[in-house]
């Protein structure tokens, strides 16, 4: 675009004025896949949290985290005030016990960042700018991913620094605290990533946002309801099979496996599978939706 | 190097339909019209050109670049404005411009001057705050001109721009395209089925039908003046014609209109006195040019 530099010199001084300064190109650096895909990763986390939405945009994701946070807060209080009641909420029970607030995000939060961009076609235009299809499921992905880990490492973090701060002796509970940080770090991650995935798999695949919402609803429910009535009404094998339809037991057996104890409010502990199971149930879960939103927006007609 | 180059460029959809067959072509800067009759295969042309469909088989370069390789370095150097709606409604034309030119790799705040900037130029004003939702359809085209034209491209692809406009939103969306091709200096392809907008803004012509090349020339020799008079009179068209063969011309009737071969000056006087003799109300005599319309009727003729 060199060649418009001379004319549009000549215009500027032949006019003397430099209210219009007619059409200027643009010189500057172009900083081309990268950028573009880390441009969709932020603007996609800001509006899993409705950030520069309207205020409709804003209720479930901070209505969900402020939820997320009150029992965290409470739960510090208590322990703040009397050291010897027993706490409700620990670091390994919190995201399991709270999981029904953690689904509610990820089922209004999945369809916001992708069934717009489907349903109005902006597609066209990401697709038609400097990034592949593939960088743009992943960046939304990582974005996704980001945002679960964000609201669900807040409560962790408040309790964490709650333990920390109201202590009687600050360095002392800091020492204490300290080996619970990959805990406090790591549940949240391993929650993040397999929810993201599979709750992109299923919003990518339709343009109309209530649809997706219902379809990961009823994916939470369908496994919460097989795991509950089939782990109640048989026994042995069947029983702990059932138990892995219900989303949240490979999260929580692989904190269990990687960061954490067992807790006594999941069937983690009582299922006679070893622990890697439920990792290796996570993963394959995390690998099969990624692969499979991969190839819808490969297929996906722009 | 060419703009745009296509050898036995050829997209098939399922094994029965083919919406372009062959094409090769090699287009330099300019304005490019890009005509056809809807399912010619303008779209997926574009659409080949930007990447965004893999070939089933040639190729086709953008600026020197594979289309099927380097799609994200052409992409990055190109504009688009696509034929259907493709603006999200929840957020307002300067975030929507600002995000698009930095997904074309615009730092920050020259994603933001660039915005302001062609927002201005294509228009938009106070209600660029405003969230596109609640735009008329003359002012999301010209969203959608302003996010194709944010990162400066070097090439702008315009499918249909005039898509769904009034007669007045029409003309300004023309003028606009006018202007970017000729004082911003931007290569533009305007994809359109309405030749009488291709004649308006274009320099030169690609005319495809049923995926293939029909014709590639300036737009200037398609519309040079012919040997052909038009007399419009409001009524006794056919008694008129029947006066003039009868002098000795050779006049037919077309809709309302006498045509008249005009070698030399004297059908003139022979159109006026025969319009006297029969006593009728003429309208108008024009010089016929030759038209756009012409080329696809000579060649739908002359295959059948």
């Amino acid at each position: 675009m060199t060649a418009q530099e001379p004319l549009l010199a000549a215009r500027e001084s032949a006019s003397g004025a430099i209210y219009d300064l007619g059409y200027q190109g643009y010189d500057g650096p172009r900083l081309g896949r990268r950028a573009a895909v880390a441009t969709l990763f932020w603007a996609s986390l800001r509006a899993a949290f409705g950030l520069g939405r309207s205020g409709r945009a804003k209720i479930v994701p901070w209505g969900v985290t402020a939820l997320l946070l009150i029992p965290a807060g409470v739960t510090v209080a208590i322990a703040s005030l009397s050291p010897q009641a027993p706490a409700a909420f620990d670091y390994d029970n919190f995201l399991w016990n709270l999981s029904t607030l953690v689904a509610i995000f990820v089922a209004a939060q999945a369809p916001e960042l992708v069934s717009s961009d489907q349903r109005h076609r902006v597609l066209s235009l990401y697709f038609s700018h400097a990034l592949e299809r593939s960088d743009y499921a992943l960046a939304k992905l990582g974005a996704l991913a980001a945002a679960i880990f964000l609201m669900t490492f807040a409560p962790m973090l408040l309790l964490f620094l709650g333990r920390v701060l109201l202590a009687a002796d600050v360095v002392e509970a800091f020492g204490d605290e300290l080996g619970q940080l990959p805990q406090v770090i790591g549940a949240p991650l391993i929650y993040a990533v397999p929810l993201a995935a599979f709750s992109l798999a299923i919003a990518a695949f339709t343009p109309r946002r209530a649809y997706a919402t219902g379809a990961i609803i009823a994916v939470f429910l369908v496994g919460a309801a097989i795991g509950g009535i089939l782990g109640d009404a048989t026994s042995g094998a069947l029983a702990d099979l059932s138990q892995l339809a219900n989303p949240f037991v490979p999260l929580d057996g692989t904190r269990d496996w990687l960061v954490g104890a067992s807790i006594v409010d999941s069937p983690v502990g009582r299922m006679d599978y070893p622990m890697w199971v439920f990792a290796a149930e996570a993963l394959a879960v995390t690998v099969i939706a990624t692969i499979a939103t991969l190839w819808r927006y490969r297929g996906l007609q722009a | 190097m060419p703009l745009i180059e296509a050898r036995a460029l050829t997209k098939r959809y399922g094994s029965h339909v083919t919406a372009l067959d062959g094409l090769t072509l090699d287009v330099e800067p300019g304005i490019i019209g890009l005509v056809g009759a809807n399912g010619a295969g303008k779209s997926t042309f574009l659409k080949i050109l930007l990447g965004l469909l893999a070939p089933t088989s040639g190729n086709a370069g953008v600026l020197g670049l594979d289309v099927t390789r380097e799609g994200p370095q052409i992409r990055q150097y190109v504009g688009y404005l696509p034929e259907h709606d493709c603006l999200p409604p929840d957020l307002s034309a300067t975030e929507f411009v600002t995000h698009m030119g930095r997904m074309a790799g615009l730092p920050a705040a020259a994603a933001r001057e660039r915005t302001a900037e062609v927002l201005r130029h294509v228009g938009l004003y106070e209600e660029r705050y405003r969230p596109i939702g609640g735009y008329s359809t003359g002012m999301k085209q010209r969203v959608k001109l302003a996010q194709a034209l944010v990162h400066d491209p070097k090439l702008l692809l315009l499918d249909e721009p005039t898509n769904g406009l009034d007669p007045a939103g029409r003309d300004e969306m023309l003028a606009l395209v006018k202007r970017t091709g000729t004082e911003f200096g931007i290569a533009t392809v305007v994809a359109s089925h309405l030749l009488g907008e291709i004649e308006r803004v274009c320099t030169f012509l690609l005319a495809i039908d049923n995926g293939k090349l029909l014709r590639a020339a300036p737009i200037a020799s398609f519309t040079e003046r012919t040997g052909t008079l038009g007399v419009e009179v409001e009524d006794g068209a056919d008694a008129l014609a029947g006066q003039l063969v009868a002098r000795g011309l050779d006049a037919r009737v077309e809709a309302r209109t006498v045509l008249v071969d005009v070698q030399d000056e004297r059908p003139y006087d022979m159109v006026r006195d025969a319009v006297a003799d029969l006593g009728l109300a003429l309208v108008r005599m024009e010089q016929r040019r030759h038209r756009l319309e012409d080329l696809f009727r000579q060649d739908g003729e002359g295959a059948a």
